[in-house]
């Protein structure tokens, strides 16, 4: 194909902290963007963390800046609650059809008041908080959500349900809530694909021995990285499920790594993170960080472990972990370094899963032609070469969904992913 | 000049209107002086509130704008648009928050109401000291420096060359590949490496836009984003120096391994078949490996983490290429014992987990152990070591390969120096954000990859050469004016008593000191109004465009007032 035929306009897929540097990076070479996000909201996983390791910076401080210049770039089409449905052509010449679902709020009118969430009468368990906190069906996933104008949630929503609740529209004073916005599906021409769809973590109910959904203040590192988050639903007060204050926890790297066969990169970091969550909320608190290899790679990441072993943290190599419950304690068994049979009563157990590819995976690859590897992620083309290349020309793959990895290597992977596409036709 | 404020107050719908006693406000607002016109407006970020204020300031032939409205991150941007659209200088504005920082947060609505006049009084004195400032356009060179010819700086240059824009390559020995070219696989896909790399050195001397300088260092590259001037000076001739001017620069300076006779108990440079991981891919890709006296190891042992505890940091790749050794080893001597000792296998990532296993398929030893240390024994080293139990064994071997920690290379210090970037402890190339910005540097138009900047694999490595070219591509676009920060600090000439503190502060380069007036100058183009600057100088002689003292001296005297 001739160069003046190539289609300069690039599809992002997903709106996490890869698919935002893409879309800007894009923007500032003068590249229309369609940027696609099947949730309601930027900023993908990394805007549930409070912060991040190793310097401890407040994660939303330092995605939203980037957020606010998404929104407000004049190059980027966001399409949120929307989904890739297909894919056909080559590098240069791709007709994409995308099925974006209605919000039934209208974004030009909402100045984000949050006025409408109030009179719902409907109350279920907010996904975004991992099911800790409650939402209505009118709703934004957590305070401080970019886009910051709420979506009604159709499966539960009494008027979609037939009834003829119009609580939400008689608290707008901006006629911003229509209930008759429908579906659209849209059409697009692009030449060059990104896909940076994320991850997700393994579901810890898989392997019974951990205790988790059995026993109660068995948590995953999600479901404590909420805990801890000033925006969640606590309000970053670690308590227990009777309300009360942990006293020792035990932290356990490593769940799934046998079933999945690979190391998932980023557990053992976040886990002493979480160490300097806990000690920072209740000095006092006892940590166990139960592991078998430290993966602490790279410049500044020793140093991190370093500081956070200085915090008295009980380091202890093990294996054979088994979570129960005795009485109103729960035990942790395991067998030591040199495999003597232990236990450790704690009040409160925080679960470090192997990351695992976004369940749009698997679909999203059929759509797009290109290949996944035998553990679901995306496949890259070359494992001795660039990492962003995917099977098919023209489609690159970026972040979680290529591999598990920390928030520096998804982002460096999605500058290189532009680099690869503004190189081919510079 | 005659002022001639206009002040608007937006409802927000219920959001203020409900909480602030807006006509209270206006009423109590509007005997300032200079203010022209007070009107209150239900939306004005909506379309038809914009229009209204682009009308307004026509009509009463505005020179100021204070909106009283939401936070600046919402819609300052779209205010100074309207100004603009209005002809009026962007900078002649100013927003009053009184959503957030007021009535949402206050309850008692005399306070919220009394908050709000003290913020909008506070708006307008700040705003009649305001200034237009105009937007600049200078002129960008495209073309970029490498700095290092191994596979960084190789990827980075194919990437970036094109008919608009040349790569000037400069690597210190007489040839590229860097560190590659002793390596005969790669891990995890184990190819070899020659296939690789030839090909790519073959497209790089075919390139017609790409020119190489090998045996050559860079002596001197200055200035900033878009037009740096370059000095690249022979090592092995008495030349002149080549003079060409870039606009960005990539440092791809690579690594160097810990001598590890430093770390005596290892026996390096003391026992004879004590290697370091580059010893022995040196001796591998030669096509034997074998002990001093000529015989051929019927055992060996892969020490890893050496000088991790003198550098504090994991080198991260250690493992896989211990692991890649073994293989080495196990391909070329089949009955060979290889016993690795390793205090934690760090084998992140979705490919390298498999790879281990693979390898101790084949018969490989993983003793986990501490206190390692290697003695001689007749013919043979013998390994020291205590194991998971603290126990204290031995083990004799024909060979040691240690895995020495990663160090930048001993000129990283020095071209730290040339291009002003500044280094981490370590020695590594510091990057302007380890998450968000992880190959971009403090100086705009200079980035940093490859091991140079952190110990990582080739895979790694490559992605961020691609990374950088995709920075410097999206922003360094031929025939493309680049537009500097226009809130710079500035010093003035008077006042400065030479003292050179705002050298020390500045994280750009952005100050220089004017050794023949004795005085700092700021470079407009560089500075990006931090303002460090003003705050450590003694003689309050820097100072912010836009952030100037009076500004917000006026701002706060009426906010306190």
């Amino acid at each position: 194909m001739k160069e003046k035929d190539q289609n300069l306009d690039v599809l992002v897929i997903g709106a996490g902290i890869a698919g935002i540097e893409a879309s800007l990076m894009l923007s500032k070479a003068d590249r229309k963007v369609h940027l696609v996000e099947k949730t309601s909201y930027t900023g993908g996983t990394t805007i549930k963390f409070e912060e991040v390791f190793s310097n401890m910076e407040c994660s939303t401080c330092m995605v939203a800046p980037i957020q606010q210049e998404l929104l407000q770039d004049k190059n980027i089409n966001l399409l949120t609650l929307s989904e890739v449905e297909e894919v056909k052509g080559s590098s240069g010449d791709f007709t994409v059809k995308i099925n974006k679902k209605a919000r039934y709020v209208d974004m030009d009118n909402c100045i984000g008041c949050n006025a409408c969430f109030e009179p719902c009468p409907i109350s279920i368990k907010n996904e975004f908080e991992e099911g800790l906190s409650e939402r209505k069906a009118i709703y934004v996933p957590c305070a401080g959500a970019l886009p910051n104008v709420p979506m009604i949630d159709t499966d539960n929503c009494l008027r979609f349900k037939g009834k003829k609740c119009t609580a939400c529209q008689e608290a707008c004073m901006f006629e911003a809530i229509n209930y008759n916005q429908k579906d659209e599906k849209l059409g697009l021409k692009v030449g060059a694909i990104i896909v940076a769809t994320g991850f997700n973590i393994l579901n810890p109910k898989n392997l019974p021995k951990y205790g988790y959904e059995k026993i109660d203040d068995v948590y995953t590192a999600l479901e404590f990285e909420r805990l801890y988050a000033s925006n969640g639903p606590t309000e970053g007060n670690i308590v227990l499920k009777n309300g009360k204050t942990p006293k020792n926890v035990a932290i356990i790297h490593c769940v799934g790594r046998d079933e999945k066969g690979y190391c998932s990169s980023v557990c053992c970091l976040y886990s002493l993170k979480f160490n300097h969550y806990l000690k920072s909320k209740i000095p006092e608190i006892k940590i166990s960080e139960l592991y078998t290899d430290l993966s602490i790679p790279g410049k500044s990441h020793q140093k991190f472990y370093e500081k956070m072993k200085e915090t008295k943290v009980d380091m202890i190599r093990t294996s054979e972990i088994e979570v129960t419950k005795q009485g109103k304690e729960i035990v942790v068994k395991y067998n030591n370094g040199i495999g003597k049979k232990n236990v450790l009563p704690v009040d409160m157990v925080i679960l470090a899963p192997a990351i695992e590819p976004g369940y749009t995976t698997s679909k999203l690859a059929k759509t797009l032609g290109i290949s996944v590897d035998e553990y679901g992620f995306f496949k890259e083309e070359n494992p001795d070469s660039s990492s962003v290349i995917s099977s098919k020309p023209g489609v690159f793959i970026v972040g979680c969904a290529q591999g598990a990895k920390n928030i520096q290597d998804s982002v460096s992977q999605a500058s290189a992913a532009v680099g690869k596409i503004l190189s081919s036709s510079k | 000049m005659e002022r001639k404020i206009g002040v608007y107050v937006c409802e927000c719908g219920p959001n203020i209107a409900e909480k602030v006693d807006i006509d209270k406000v206006i009423n109590e607002v509007s005997s300032i002086e200079d203010v022209a016109v007070i009107e209150k407006f239900k939306l004005l970020c909506s379309a038809d509130g914009k229009k209204f204020l682009e009308e307004q300031i026509k009509k009463h032939g505005l020179t100021h704008l204070v909106v009283a409205a939401c936070s600046p991150k919402e819609h300052e941007k779209t205010f100074m648009e309207v100004c603009e659209n209005a002809d009026m200088n962007p900078y002649l504005f100013q927003l009053a928050n009184i959503r957030e920082q007021c009535a949402w947060i206050t309850e008692d609505k005399d306070e919220a109401t009394k908050k709000a006049i003290r913020l909008i009084r506070a708006a307008i004195a700040r705003v009649r000291y305001h200034l237009s400032l105009e937007k600049k356009e200078i002129e960008s060179n495209p073309d970029v420096l490498v700095i290092g010819g191994g596979i960084a700086g190789i990827e980075a240059s194919l990437q970036l060359a094109s008919t608009k824009r040349n790569v000037y390559l400069v690597e210190k020995t007489s040839s590229l590949g860097g560190l590659l070219t002793n390596f005969e696989k790669i891990f995890p896909g184990m190819k070899p490496t020659s296939h690789i790399l030839n090909e790519k050195i073959q497209e790089i001397n075919t390139n017609e836009n790409i020119k190489v300088f090998t045996d050559c260092e860079v002596e001197e590259a200055i200035g900033f984003f878009g037009n740096f001037e370059v000095k690249v000076k022979s090592t092995t001739e008495e030349n002149e120096p080549t003079e060409f001017n870039v606009g960005a620069v990539v440092l791809a300076t690579g690594s160097t391994l810990f001598n590890p006779e430093k770390a005596p108990q290892y026996g390096y440079g003391k026992f004879d078949n004590v290697l370091t991981s580059l010893d022995f891919e040196k001796m591998n890709i030669l096509g034997e490996i074998s002990l001093k006296n000529g015989k051929i190891p019927n055992s060996v042992a892969i020490i890893h983490c050496v000088g991790r505890d003198e550098k504090g940091y994991c080198s991260e790749i250690c493992c896989m290429y211990s692991l890649k050794f073994a293989r080495y080893l196990k391909e070329k001597i089949p009955n060979v014992e290889v016993s690795n000792f390793y205090s934690d296998l760090c084998i992140p990532g979705k490919t390298d987990q498999k790879f281990y296993e693979q390898t101790k398929e084949k018969n490989v030893e993983f003793i986990r152990s501490s206190d390692v240390e290697v003695t001689k024994k007749e013919d043979q080293l013998n390994i020291n070591y205590k194991d998971e139990n603290n126990g204290k064994k031995n083990l004799l071997v024909d060979m040691v390969i240690l895995a020495p920690a990663i160090e930048p290379t001993v000129d990283a210090s020095k071209i730290a120096e040339i291009t002003g970037i500044s280094q981490d402890e370590e020695g590594f190339f510091a990057e302007e954000h380890e998450k968000i910005n992880p190959v971009s540097t403090s100086t705009e138009g200079i980035y940093i990859v490859g091991c140079a900047k952190d110990p990582k694999n080739i895979s790694e490595t490559i992605v961020q050469s691609e990374a950088a070219a995709g920075k410097i591509l999206s922003s360094l676009i031929p025939g493309k004016k680049i537009e500097p920060e226009v809130k710079v600090s500035h010093i003035s000439e008077s006042f400065c008593i030479g003292c050179k503190t705002c050298l020390s502060v500045c994280s750009y380069g952005a100050i220089t000191f004017d050794e023949a007036k004795k005085v700092s100058v700021v470079n407009e183009v560089i500075c990006r109004g931090c303002g460090n600057c003003v705050a450590a100088c003694p003689s309050g002689a820097a100072s912010i465009k836009h952030f100037k003292f009076n500004q917000i001296y006026q701002e706060l005297l009426e906010a306190v007032k």
